[in-house]
């Protein structure tokens, strides 16, 4: 197995266009983005997260020169693009040595472009959603990514798994889910039917009920939560993938890790 | 070619509140954006300096705050940009706005292109683009969905209206107000943003624009806001389909049809 797949993946968030502080946000962006690669850590760099107009990962490494580490620095990329961005995004991908790719649909904004199946010269469909990104990619750059895609455990199980198929021909070689606060028996069911591995999102902020909207249902908002404890659990749960970490918090959290490991594929607790 | 894009800074929500007393938008307190269909300008005179050369210059009237979406266009990647604010401009309608904002223009000097967005989207009047056109006695050309050809002296333009679209020659100078079809605008680059925040934008009063004290601000205005209302809230409820996917999707087919048949 791939050893980027054994390891935490830590999210880390580009600063909005619209920060005020954007120098100081930049920095803290770079800050941590530094702590995770230096820990021996994935770096996950999202993409316009949430349909917040936000800069690019590849924009920010090439401006605070940041060093990659292609196992350890993956990016998100979705639908949300000009075509012209699209290809440059990806050509910076290529000279800054990242490798790894989150391919997701993405969430719109008035704001955002999106792409046209013309844009990538794909036929017999009415939008580009994930499928067609991983279509293009794989015919364009081929061999030069390795392609990821989202996975839902939250949505009806047959129309996520029927579309899992879908990205998986298009070419995805791994899959993170949405995040998990226990173990999840669809999650289980998809590790089980399918070839390339999964690795299990954790959410690391103490607000669940911000996962409402995620999982479907109301979460009240003074639901105690202990995201260390679900972490922990989780690697427990599904001790041979890594695991995406979601809303992180650095000042406390991120220490922390240091005492839950990944060794060989296998969790253990130091 | 010199080309000014005027753009607007807009509450960026549709929960606006309006004055009772003055019967304006309540700006204060609301988060702010660029004016969503004055992007589609910006994009087409960055467009246009790419393939005749020449420079872009933002204009915008406004408050101080309005040197933000300035700032941003540059960021886009226009050259410069003009922001006319003065306590006399406030409470401008659209006759007086186009008024000064063309005095900007004849300021800036050497204009060959005018670009706006078909409207603003707090205000909604479509009225400032033509507006600015009548005042400078230049021709304009409305609603423009596609650029069919550019050159130095005359544009041909295709624009749309209520039966179709028409394609129209306009020569230069000239001010056009374009639709969101016209082309895809270009997101602010971290580059593009950080240099944007060293440049200096040039700020004119109401004496530097030469205005005339009776065609500006409320005074100037012909237009009376006499009273305002919020529209009434539409009717909304919720229906919980159970059952399988396809048989919900059938059901809710039904329940559109028999609504459409209403």
């Amino acid at each position: 197995m791939n050893s980027n797949y054994n390891m935490f993946h830590v999210e880390v968030l580009p600063p909005r266009q619209d920060a005020e502080d954007l120098e100081v946000r930049l920095d803290r962006f770079a800050t941590r983005y530094k702590r995770v690669l230096d820990a021996g850590y994935c770096a996950c760099i999202t993409d316009n997260a949430m349909g917040n107009m936000s800069f690019q990962g590849t924009e920010i490494i090439e401006e605070y020169d940041l060093p990659v580490k292609p196992d350890n620095v993956m990016i998100h990329l979705n639908t949300f693009h000009s075509k012209k961005d699209l290809d440059n995004i990806l050509n910076t991908c290529i000279v800054q040595g990242i490798k790894y790719l989150l391919i997701v649909s993405g969430d719109g904004n008035v704001r955002f472009p999106k792409l046209r199946p013309s844009d990538l010269d794909i036929q017999g469909v009415s939008s580009v959603t994930a499928v067609e990104l991983l279509q293009y990619i794989n015919r364009e750059y081929a061999g030069a990514f390795i392609l990821g895609v989202a996975f839902n455990p939250y949505e009806p199980e047959e129309e996520e798994v029927e579309k899992m198929t879908r990205k998986i021909d298009a070419g995805a070689e791994f899959v993170i889910t949405q995040p998990l606060i226990d173990k999840n028996p669809v999650v289980d069911r998809l590790i089980i039917n399918i070839d390339i591995p999964v690795m299990v999102e954790a959410w690391m902020s103490k607000k669940l009920h911000l996962l409402s909207d995620c999982v479907g249902y109301e979460i009240p908002e003074d639901t105690e939560y202990d995201p260390m404890g679900t972490l922990a659990n989780l690697q427990s749960e599904y001790p041979s993938g890594g695991v995406y970490l979601a809303m992180m918090n650095y000042k406390r959290q991120f220490n922390l890790l240091a005492d839950l490991s990944f060794i060989g594929g296998r969790q253990t607790v130091r | 070619m010199k080309i000014v894009v005027c753009v607007k800074q807009v509450p960026a929500t549709t929960e606006v509140s309006i004055d009772p007393e003055t019967k304006r938008l309540i700006r204060e307190g609301v988060s702010i954006e660029m004016n969503p269909f004055d992007t589609y300008a910006l994009e087409q005179g960055i467009l246009l300096r790419e393939k005749h050369g020449g420079e872009v210059i933002v204009l915008s009237m406004g408050p101080a705050r309005a040197e933000l979406t300035i700032r941003e266009s540059i960021a886009c990647g226009a050259d410069r940009g003009v922001l006319l604010n003065g306590r006399p401009l406030g409470g401008s309608d659209t006759y007086a706005t186009s008024y000064i904002l063309s005095q900007g223009i004849k300021k800036i000097g050497d204009v060959d292109l005018v670009i706006c967005g078909k409207q603003a989207v707090d205000g909604d009047t479509a009225q400032v683009g033509p507006g600015m056109a009548a005042h400078l006695g230049w021709p304009q050309v409305t609603y423009v969905s596609r650029f069919v050809e550019s050159g130095p002296l005359e544009l041909k333009l295709e624009r749309m209206h209520e039966n179709g679209s028409d394609i129209s020659l306009v020569k230069l100078p000239a001010v056009l107000t374009v639709l969101k079809d016209v082309n895809i605008p270009r997101i602010p680059t971290l580059k593009g943003r950080l240099n944007s925040r060293k440049v200096d934008i040039t700020i004119w009063d109401e004496k530097d624009l030469e205005t005339d004290p009776e065609k500006i601000g409320l005074g100037g205005s012909p237009t009376r806001v006499v009273s305002t209302r919020k529209p009434d809230a539409r009717d909304k409820h919720t229906i919980v389909l159970n059952g399988s996917a396809s048989n919900s999707a059938r059901e809710l087919v039904q329940i559109l049809k028999s609504r459409i048949e209403l």
